[in-house]
């Protein structure tokens, strides 16, 4: 498989895979929400079954411009419980992937970590991945954790990784290069992740951690451009090239994430990793383009 | 040319120029004889510290010339230590042994704060170089006596001792494997977690020299064959030059295992201070104190 490049890669590739996987929206009376269905069902990989308020999803609808009837709507007009019917649906297989709709986060996420109800298996850890795509580079970034770990520690780094590397395989990226960023690339006793990383290194070495390239701490330039390997003369294998880049702290991840969306003309698709099935939430400021990547590496995900 | 046998080292040290070696309270036949030995051999020359007529008496006793070494007086065990180290301090001597007098005053008069030979912040650790008939080549290993727990700053330190070590040996990229009880990056151990920084350390050059892998059991670190089957690539695995014990308790275990129980020899120095320190005891036979003499004298500046 030729390794997808851009965000408008996958789409076509999950077209060209004929998937169709239905998406349960929890509370989907959501602008933010109903664009990116509308548009994954009219390309045809998205069947959309739409939990909430049935008046309120037809007059969203309406007021969008969206044909409510390409919809199955299940009128299920309280939150919680719309929620947790989503998940259910999920659980059981009447579904392959759950969004979030015009909940808060909080409930959506209590419904999907139920210990006996919920998405996510004994001990899994749940955290996040985006594939970003910017012009200044010449294939995607996967970045985690931009939304759920705020200071992963050594296993959640672990699984950071694991995800990403699942995930750029999916892409085609047979062994993805991971970069595990910090400020520098020396190792220092100020930089309580480096430790993690030399860690990290080690059981790739070892074989602990498999199918990829991996490296750090490494700083974003060391990651990504090869001209700053040959000024810093620091030899690594990510060779600036990196397709993954795995942060150190939350703060970190989401300010270089959202920095590429605002100034650097950047789209992105993401999508919580280490449940059962895909759940995509997004936040209300994505542009609508990135709202449909994400919909649709729901898909190939599933 | 690298060395691989310790009786190599003599050869070595007779093509460079020779070092002075000054002994503390060398008022004992062992101490004597020894030196005597060295010099005999043409590796070092010798100035022994300590009363002069216990010495005269001793050199006669055992059929010695006095006249080979310096023999500055001095009457007491720990006067003759702080004398010893002011003649290094004063560039009289590139190398320290200890003679007739207890390590407690012979390490005090080291590590005394004004007058010794620690510069600040130096680290204290200690060398051996050990042969075994089973091994292909000599093995630099710390640290198997002074250092009871090092922690990960004292383990780069003694780490870059066995590089100068083996340095001096001749050994111009030796292989480090920092050891642990498996190979794995297992992180509940604390000597893998540290094996695995020190590791990234080599990576990015900050510590320079040689090539560093770890964590290693010793069995992948020394024997090709246990690397291959556990699957463990890279240079140093199966073909080490030198091991970073975890802690005391397994270094010590091992050098002694190698001269007790499959006829090893060995030499060893304190590293750390200005210039190398012999610190033989009385228990170490004639060939070890040779040794020893001589890797201080080829660690000497």
């Amino acid at each position: 498989m030729k390794p997808i490049q851009s965000l408008d890669q996958l789409v076509s590739h999950v077209k060209d895979l004929r998937l169709n996987k239905r998406i349960a929206v929890a509370c989907a009376q959501d602008e933010n929400t109903l664009g990116a269905i509308d548009r994954g069902v009219e390309e045809g990989f998205v069947t959309a079954l739409m939990l909430g308020d049935e008046k309120k999803i037809r007059e969203k609808c309406a007021q969008q411009g969206i044909d409510s009837s390409r919809f199955e709507i299940i009128h299920i007009p309280d939150d919680r419980q719309a929620t947790r019917e989503a998940v259910r649906m999920v659980k059981e297989n009447e579904a392959d992937v759950l969004m979030k709709g015009l909940v808060g986060t909080d409930q959506f996420l209590k419904a999907v970590l139920d210990k006996e109800k919920g998405l996510l298996p004994p001990k899994a850890i749940m955290s996040y991945v985006c594939a970003i795509q910017v012009p200044a580079y010449n294939k995607l970034l996967f970045v985690s954790d931009t939304a759920v770990l705020p200071f992963p520690d050594l296993n959640q780094k672990i699984a950071m990784v694991n995800y990403s590397v699942n995930m750029a395989r999916k892409f085609g990226i047979e062994t993805p290069r991971v970069a595990l960023i910090s400020a520098m690339e020396k190792m220092s006793e100020h930089f309580p992740a480096h430790s993690d990383y030399a860690l990290i290194c080690k059981m790739a070495d070892r074989g602990q951690i498999r199918d990829c390239i991996i490296d750090g701490p490494v700083d974003i330039f060391l990651a990504c451009d090869k001209e700053s390997i040959e000024i810093k003369g620091v030899p690594t294998p990510v060779n600036g090239e990196a397709d993954v880049l795995i942060f150190p702290s939350l703060e970190a991840a989401n300010a270089f994430y959202k920095g590429l969306m605002l100034f650097a003309g950047g789209e992105l698709a993401g999508l919580i990793q280490g449940t059962e099935k895909p759940i995509v939430v997004m936040s209300r400021s994505e542009s609508a383009m990135s709202k449909f990547y994400c919909v649709a590496l729901s898909c190939l995900m599933a | 040319m690298a060395i691989t046998k310790l009786n190599q080292m003599f050869d070595k040290l007779k093509s460079a120029g020779k070092k002075t070696l000054v002994a503390a309270w060398a008022v004992d036949s062992h101490t004597i004889a020894a030196v005597s030995d060295a010099i005999d051999r043409g590796l070092i020359d010798g100035t022994l510290v300590g009363d002069q007529s216990m010495i005269e008496k001793v050199c006669k006793e055992e059929n010695i010339d006095i006249k080979k070494f310096t023999v500055i007086h001095n009457p007491s065990d720990s006067g003759s230590a702080t004398k010893s180290v002011e003649l290094i301090n004063s560039g009289k001597g590139n190398l320290l042994m200890k003679g007739n007098l207890s390590t407690d005053k012979y390490m005090r008069a080291i590590l005394n704060k004004e007058n010794g030979l620690m510069d600040q912040g130096a680290v204290l650790s200690h060398v051996t170089v050990v042969e075994n008939p089973n091994y292909h080549k000599l093995l630099v290993v710390g640290d198997v006596a002074i250092i009871p727990l090092p922690d990960i700053k004292q383990k780069v330190a003694i780490t870059n001792y066995l590089i100068q070590a083996a340095h001096a040996l001749g050994i111009e990229k030796p292989k480090v494997a920092l050891l642990a009880a498996s190979e794995q990056a297992l992180p509940g151990m604390p000597a893998c977690v540290d094996a695995a920084l020190i590791s990234k350390m080599g990576d990015r050059g900050q510590i320079k020299g040689a090539v560093i892998d770890g964590p290693l059991a010793l069995d992948v670190a020394i024997d090709k064959e246990s690397a291959n089957i556990k699957g463990v690539k890279g240079e140093v695995a199966g073909d080490a030059d030198c091991i970073l014990f975890p802690n005391i308790e397994s270094g010590n275990v091992f050098y002694k295992m190698n001269t007790k129980l499959s006829g090893g020899e060995q030499g060893a120095v304190v590293a750390g201070a200005r210039v190398p320190a012999v610190l033989s005891s009385r228990g170490d036979s004639t060939l070890t104190k040779l040794y020893s003499i001589a890797l201080a004298a080829l660690m000497a500046k």
